[in-house]
């Protein structure tokens, strides 16, 4: 049976195995490495992190988007005026436009056109300005609060094991989910928010939940042998992950939010790449340090 | 089975006491609710006049006073409400009744002719629970001083804002100051269903007003030179006199209301005015130098002063500016706004400090109301996901039911706590409240499967023990995540760290042990 091959390959070639998870966070550096030279940042920034504006209509109009999109292009050459249509199941629930104009004048500008095309009442639509100093330094601190975060989330789990190996392989697993989540975050194209930094933040949880499972059963308990207690954590942590990542992407489906959308994109990428991380990555860690523990043992 | 027994376990005991809590905090109104809730009442208008209370910010939703009837007539929401009024004619009584008491109101029309008793009412809300600005539309400003300001100055801004804000008729509002992790100081500003252009002046404008003759100022804005501004239709409005005119592209009004000079105001201005010359124009005397007004160093009006004040310390001075607008109606609006803009500040006088807006949202109620309706689906629908899978995985209901009660009782406490310390549910609280109890689920199946698995340990408790110390070692790396976000980025995600500490600790202590002893119970036999 395929099955039982698969199986007797995860027992058995489990160092040869970690090559996989090792080679995605490889993946996942030149990916950011790319991005970084080819944009100067190592991440696609949305207006909240980096200043701007964003309207959002959710009224429909007779002008196509592509057309309002040219015209403002023409009218406002200097705004990078970038357009994006919301939809939940594919239903067509509005637009966004985002621009890089911050000044109260320009925006009202930008908004009386908008009026002009479209004919729609401006006092309908949501509108978002941010400071590019304060979008700079919102992006700066969130991005400090995810490296505090990191650190404690570190101490947390070196105190509960009180072992150093087992502990990095809990933050290196961690440490992977996030950087590859990152990547692939990055090649959707969508541009990253508050929100989303929230939600990476939130992965740090979610992430070392399965870890903290397995190193807890693996390490702590008695009963079985270790292939025993790794199968009896994978069917606990499968599970967990199953109601979650289920939970997730029905949210993701279906939300019209673009705050709680980007939240869920976020969480969704990051739990099906925690499930290599935990099972593969962390499982492959433990099992060499405890092999190697046996050895000093005798 | 003894279900006596497991009903006196503290910990259920604990979790049904705190599930009693929550219902009171909320007090969800499950038939609906009768009127509309009085949102503010504007000052000098029929109903503050008659008695009506302007209501506090810190009354919970319920509390607030409601409209039940208009001359006999029951309101059920804000439109029928409008509808009526819209009906009435000006300077006549009408009986309005409210769950307080009844109150006998005279009408009165402003320059359109159309009457407004100075309520703004919303439907009644159907439970304590507070929805925040992006469910229920409104604005949200981050302002930041422009020169680094103290303490006592931030302080008294807040201050001057909020009267600002109410003298302008707002009461639904928050105004607090807020620090991010480099110590710089904001100040936000939250107003419910109010649209960006009414407010924008006010909050961003220092509003120095002043009024100079020739290069001296004889009077600021504020109380102390001030010591009355007229709102009513006597002696503020649209100039009778000067009227609307046609512009280059549209109409231009000009409007009117008259003050009162403190007397050493009205002294200064008589100095000013002793030595100037009087000239004639257009068949009438007038002094040499006019009055001229500031606002924010621009000028907004530039008055001539009659020969017959000269010298003489009155303390009566009438006010103008203008305003315009495509139409005459749009003229004549903005031209009131403007004056109500202008007469705010003066009443309120200028902020210790001057303020830039760094972030500004809008969010449409219509917008607002679809993203409740829709994160409620979708939350019902995510549940609904996650009992699926449980029922794949267990294929017992005996710990699928006990799953999903322990969930919708984490939902109603962490609610529950939302009401009672006030917080405003916005979307990222929601999302807060999401994960909360998606690490909930994670956290019931660890119990779950550490008591049926653990066969080969006899001890129970050493079984709930074990699940236990995975469920903290989960719960403290979760909290980790959490709090560094309590202060970054001027607080605006500090909603949503919250929602989620208080969340994911409601679970911890409180609902999953009780989980365990449910799920202990149920399993033993």
């Amino acid at each position: 049976m395929k099955f039982d091959k698969l199986k007797k390959v995860y027992e058995h070639k489990y160092k040869a195995l970690t090559i996989i998870p090792f080679l995605i966070l490889a993946l996942a550096f030149i990916q950011i490495g790319v991005q970084y030279a080819n944009t100067g940042d190592f991440l696609n920034r949305g207006i909240s992190l980096k200043g701007g504006s964003a309207i959002t209509i959710t009224e429909t109009f007779a002008l196509s988007n592509d057309q309002l999109l040219l015209d403002l292009n023409q009218e406002f050459p200097l705004a990078q005026v970038s357009l994006r249509t919301l939809n939940s199941v594919g239903n067509d629930l509005g637009v966004t436009i985002e621009s890089a104009f911050q000044e109260q004048a320009e925006i009202d500008g930008l908004v009386n056109f908008i009026v002009e095309e479209t004919g729609l009442d401006k006092n309908n639509f949501g509108i978002e300005i941010i400071g590019s100093s304060l979008g700079e330094s919102f992006f700066k601190q969130t991005f400090t609060a995810l490296i505090i975060a990191f650190l404690l989330m570190g101490v947390v789990v070196f105190f509960y094991f009180r072992s150093i190996a087992p502990s990095m392989a809990v933050i290196l697993a961690a440490f992977s989910d996030i950087v590859v989540t990152l990547a692939i975050f990055n090649l959707t194209g969508i541009r990253l928010s508050t929100a989303g930094i929230a939600a990476f933040l939130m992965l740090i949880g979610y992430s070392v939940d399965t870890d903290i499972l397995l190193s807890t059963r693996v390490l702590k308990r008695k009963e079985g042998s270790v292939m025993e207690r790794i199968y009896g954590a994978m069917k606990t942590g499968l599970t967990m992950s199953g109601t979650t990542i289920s939970a997730v992407g029905v949210a993701l489906f279906f939300v019209e939010s673009e705050v709680v959308k980007q939240i869920m994109i976020v969480l969704f990428i990051g739990l099906l790449v925690d499930l290599v991380m935990t099972w593969i990555q962390n499982v492959g860690l433990i099992r060499f340090y405890l092999e190697r523990k046996e050895k000093h043992k005798k | 089975m003894n279900w006596k027994k497991l009903f006196l376990n503290w910990r259920i005991i604990l979790l049904l006491t705190f599930l009693l809590f929550s219902l009171v905090a909320i007090q969800p109104q499950f038939f609906g609710n009768e009127g509309v809730t009085i949102k503010s009442v504007q000052k000098d208008s029929s109903a503050s006049l008659a008695g009506i209370a302007n209501p506090s910010a810190k009354l919970t939703p319920l509390s607030k006073e409601k409209i039940i009837a208009v001359d006999g007539v029951m309101v059920s929401n804000a439109d029928e409400y409008y509808n009526i009024v819209n009906g009435l004619s000006v300077n006549r009584t009408v009986r309005i009744e409210t769950n307080d008491g009844t109150y006998t109101l005279l009408t009165k029309g402003d320059e359109t002719g159309t009457v407004d008793l100075g309520f703004k009412v919303a439907d009644a809300p159907t439970s304590n629970l507070r929805k925040g600005l992006d469910l229920e539309g409104g604005i949200r400003v981050l302002l930041k001083p422009v020169d680094p300001a103290t303490q006592d100055e931030l302080q008294l801004t807040i201050d001057n804002l909020k009267e600002r804000l109410n003298v302008f008729g707002l009461s639904d509002v928050v105004v607090r100051s807020a620090k991010d992790l480099s110590g710089e100081d904001f100040i936000v500003v939250e107003i419910a269903s109010v649209t960006e252009e009414e407010v924008r002046d006010l909050l961003s404008r220092q509003g120095k007003f002043e009024a100079k003759i020739g290069n001296e100022t004889v009077f600021y804005g504020g109380k102390k030179d001030i010591t009355y501004v007229c709102r009513s239709a006597e002696c503020s409005g649209i100039d009778p006199q000067r009227g609307c005119t046609a512009i280059a592209d549209g109409q231009s009004c000009t409007f009117f209301f008259s003050i009162t000079l403190s007397p050493e105001a009205a002294e200064r201005q008589a100095a000013l005015t002793r030595d100037l010359e009087v000239i004639s124009e257009n068949g009438g005397s007038y002094l040499s130098k006019d009055l001229t007004l500031y606002l924010d160093d621009q000028e907004v009006d530039s008055l001539k002063i009659g020969a017959d004040l000269k010298g003489r310390a009155t303390t009566n001075i009438q006010i103008s500016g203008s305003g315009s607008g495509i139409t005459q109606q749009e003229a004549m609006d903005d031209t009131l706004t403007s004056m109500k803009r202008l007469q705010t500040v003066i009443v309120t006088g200028s902020l210790p400090v001057k303020l830039e807006i760094v972030k500004l949202d809008t969010v449409s109620p219509s917008l607002g109301k679809q993203f409740l309706n829709n994160v409620l689906i979708v939350g019902l629908l995510a549940l609904l996901a996650v009992i699926v899978v449980i029922f794949l995985r267990y294929r017992t209901l005996k710990i699928v039911v006990p799953m999903l009660l322990a969930m919708l009782s984490e939902v109603a406490i962490v609610l529950g706590f939302a009401a009672l310390v006030g917080w405003n549910l916005d979307l990222a609280a929601i999302a807060g409240i999401i994960v909360a109890v998606g690490t909930g689920v994670d956290d019931l199946i660890v119990i779950t499967d550490e008591t049926i698995n653990g066969e080969a340990i006899t001890d129970w408790k050493k079984r709930i023990k074990n699940a236990m110390f995975i469920v903290m070692g989960a719960y403290l790396t979760t909290l980790a995540g959490m709090i560094p976000l309590l202060w970054a980025g001027a607080g605006l995600l500090k909603g949503f760290a919250l929602t989620t500490i208080a969340g994911i600790s409601i679970g911890v202590l409180i609902a999953r042990p009780a989980f365990a002893v449910v799920i202990e119970f149920l399993l033993k036999e």
